[in-house]
């Protein structure tokens, strides 16, 4: 039951935003499924972890740990998202930058966008998840372009394409899994592109045609997931996108297209054992955070540069899971949730600076300390957290990764893996410094009171990514040690 | 019939179809006028609607039909006819001059296409119908791409899109003897279908803000 309310409930809700007139009901429409879907997704957990995987529809849907973990972080990032949302837009309104309908569309087509980004983690069906996936697109293209700038078509543009392209090739990639399953299987239209039919039988598959699969399935679900050199799309999107959006598609969207890398790459390491797809996502993960730290450096734009960071981050889960072992899996494991909690507030942070100054340019602004004390002092936060310092917790979870690079004696990935994160947080470190301390410069905005919807959504994030630092709750821990056991191969 | 000689024919007449569908995505390649474009679009999916079909028929798997009604629907009459009156309505007849001329165009499909040969190379010690089908699948997915990198047309780029999934369909198909299961196809459909859409408004919107349909306008957001 909660699966399938899980997916119903935010697409009712988008159509209900479509027939009502009043700004202050669709907000309260959002507010109100999200605050559900998180709940929903608490239960979920919970229940996974009482009594193993839940199923509906005839095993049309079905959530395991791993399932239940991006859901529960997917849906805590609409949350704070669908609040934080509250006060953006009401500030976009009274500038008069956008319009009613505009705002009709963010609010119809947001629960849309979360309904079927829901769907990846539920679908037991590879082809299912595959179309959840490309849904995802469709649905957030139109929000990603919702400014009619130049510039948003543009990025808009580039992030249909790209992703389309992206997909398809996963789609290949679908097709070939398929193909090698089906000469196991026998001709099973029914179940025979459902994972949990395929982890059992992954042994046998044909390793010519799922060594194929698997280079097609990473190029797509990595272009999804911003992995270099398929990333070019994201910059664009992030910086053009609202930021409620930006951070959906950084923080929830990112985990939705890992998940799908995982799945594949449990079946290849299965018929093909850990070295083939091992060294792949190493690759694919070590250059994606290399090529993150030269543009984080040389970044003029604060919107961007929280691209870039995602980069780096989607690289580290990648590499981590590459590394592979218990330790590798945990790592990647562990990233995932706590980039998921952390990378939100440095979204919301960015938006406000940006909505109160009028521009994401780094050398147009001094002294946010000064103007916005709040939002400064939690950018700080925040930029401390994201770029892995102790004791927040993505510390930990990079810890846990190079610790995995070492013990599989990768001494090098593991040196190019610290290179480049240790570079990305000086790169942090030295823009964020100079946006935020010191003193303003000469004509900036006044001091202004801080929206209390805005400062809600953050000071909640800000009190996760905190207490996160410091315990990790023992069921949540539980959840995550049942995944790795997922990866590691046991159905 | 003998089973041995209706298999037989079924594999021939799936390699001659997606031979033609390969032959089409070659003149695609060196075609100018848009509206020619999207009628060679229609051509091969009207191809690769024949190729469910011989599937459908003789391997009795009746979900397949579906495809073919969905491809016949979907790829030869509405979507053609959405993007022919898109471009009717936009008043653009050609195409500007691609990246790369039309002769080593050819040239580079041609290696593209070989390409696919060699990738595909693998596999065809497998006994299952279909084993130059998926070399031609290949074949369609890169040059897919080249024409796509090889226009600045958006509807054109939007073309490309459509032949690379057209590639994609064309492998499921072909290689899984009994397609894949019918939600998925379902999805698929309704994907492309959305996206087409969903492209067609951007394609408006970026010609009404930038008074032209190149993406090479496309070039402000940098770094």
């Amino acid at each position: 039951m909660e699966l399938i309310a899980l997916l119903v409930l935010p697409v009712l809700t988008g159509l209900l935003c479509l027939v009502t007139r009043s700004p202050r009901t669709w907000e309260r429409l959002n507010l109100l499924v999200f605050g559900v879907l998180a709940l929903l997704a608490f239960a979920l957990g919970a229940d996974v972890l009482a009594h193993g995987p839940v199923t509906a529809l005839a095993g049309f849907l079905r959530a395991d740990a791993l399932s239940a973990l991006v859901i529960g972080f997917t849906a805590f990032v609409a949350l704070v998202c669908a609040i934080y949302a509250v006060g953006y837009f009401r500030h976009d309104l009274r500038a008069g930058r956008i319009t009613p309908a505009q705002l009709r569309r963010y609010y119809v087509l947001t629960p849309l966008f979360v309904g079927v980004m829901l769907l990846v983690p539920l679908a037991d069906n590879l082809g299912v998840m595959w179309v959840a996936a490309e849904g995802t697109t469709l649905a957030s293209v139109l929000l990603v372009t919702f400014y009619n700038q130049k510039t948003s078509f543009e990025a808009g543009w580039k992030y249909i394409i790209i992703g389309s392209v992206g997909i398809s090739l996963a789609l290949f990639g679908t097709v070939l899994t398929y193909y090698s399953a089906v000469g196991v299987l026998g001709a099973d239209t029914q179940h025979g592109m459902n994972w949990s039919v395929l982890v059992v039988i992954a042994g046998e598959f044909d390793p010519k045609a799922m060594r194929l699969a698997f280079i097609l399935v990473l190029l797509g679900y990595g272009t999804k997931a911003g992995l270099a050199p398929m990333h070019t799309w994201k910059p664009d999107a992030y910086a053009e996108a609202p930021v409620p959006t930006a951070a959906l598609l950084g923080a929830g969207f990112i985990n939705c297209a890992f998940y799908g890398i995982v799945r594949f790459d449990v079946l290849a390491e299965k018929c093909l054992g850990h070295d083939f797809p091992g060294q792949l996502l190493a690759g694919f993960g070590l250059a994606s955070i290399l090529v993150a730290a030269p543009f984080v450096l040389a970044q003029r734009n604060f919107r961007r540069l929280l691209a870039y960071s995602s980069i780096e981050h989607a690289g580290i889960m990648v590499a981590a899971l590459g590394f592979g072992g218990r330790l590798g899996a945990l790592g990647a494991m562990l990233h995932m949730c706590f980039h998921a909690v952390t990378k939100p507030l440095m979204f919301f942070c960015a938006g406000n600076v940006q909505q109160h100054f009028g521009t994401p340019y780094f050398w147009k602004i001094r002294g946010v300390i000064r103007t916005l004390p709040w939002t400064a002092g939690l950018f700080l936060l925040a930029t401390l957290a994201v770029t892995g310092t102790p004791p927040f917790s993505l510390f930990q979870s990079e810890f846990t990764a190079l610790s995995a690079a070492l013990a599989a004696d990768r001494g090098w990935a593991a040196l190019l893996f610290l290179a480049g994160v240790v570079t990305i947080f000086a790169g942090f470190l030295v823009h964020m410094t100079k946006l935020n301390l010191g003193l303003p410069r000469a004509g900036a905005p006044a001091r202004a009171a801080e929206c209390p919807w805005k400062l809600t959504a953050m000071s909640l994030v800000a009190a996760v990514v905190v207490i996160l630092g410091v315990w990790l709750p023992g069921p949540l821990y539980q959840l995550i040690q049942q995944t790795t056991r997922i990866i590691g191969g046991a159905s | 019939m003998n089973t041995a000689l209706s298999s037989d024919i079924a594999s021939q007449l799936i390699a001659l179809l997606a031979a033609l569908m390969l032959v089409v995505q070659l003149l695609l390649v060196v075609q100018r006028m848009l509206l020619t474009s999207i009628r060679l679009f229609a051509l091969q999916s009207l191809f690769l609607a024949g190729i469910a079909g011989v599937v459908a028929f003789f391997h009795g798997a009746f979900h397949v039909y579906v495809v073919v009604v969905l491809t016949l629907i979907g790829k030869v009459l509405f979507l053609p006819w959405l993007l022919d009156r898109q471009v009717r309505r936009m008043r653009i007849a050609q195409e500007i001059e691609p990246l790369v001329n039309f002769p080593t165009s050819m040239l580079i499909c041609g290696g593209l296409t070989l390409l696919g040969y060699i990738v595909a190379r693998p596999f065809t010690s497998l006994e299952r119908l279909g084993n130059n089908t998926l070399a031609v699948a290949i074949a369609l997915v890169l040059t897919g791409f080249f024409l796509m990198i090889n226009r600045l047309k958006a509807i054109t780029q939007v073309l490309a899109l459509l032949t690379v999934e057209n590639g994609v369909m064309l492998a499921a198909v072909a290689l899984t003897t009994y397609g894949m299961p019918l939600v998925v196809e379902l999805g698929i459909f309704f994907d492309v279908l959305v996206g087409v859409m969903i492209l067609g408004i951007l394609v408006y919107r970026i010609r009404e803000t930038f008074a032209s349909m190149d993406t090479s306008k496309l070039s402000q957001l940098k770094g």
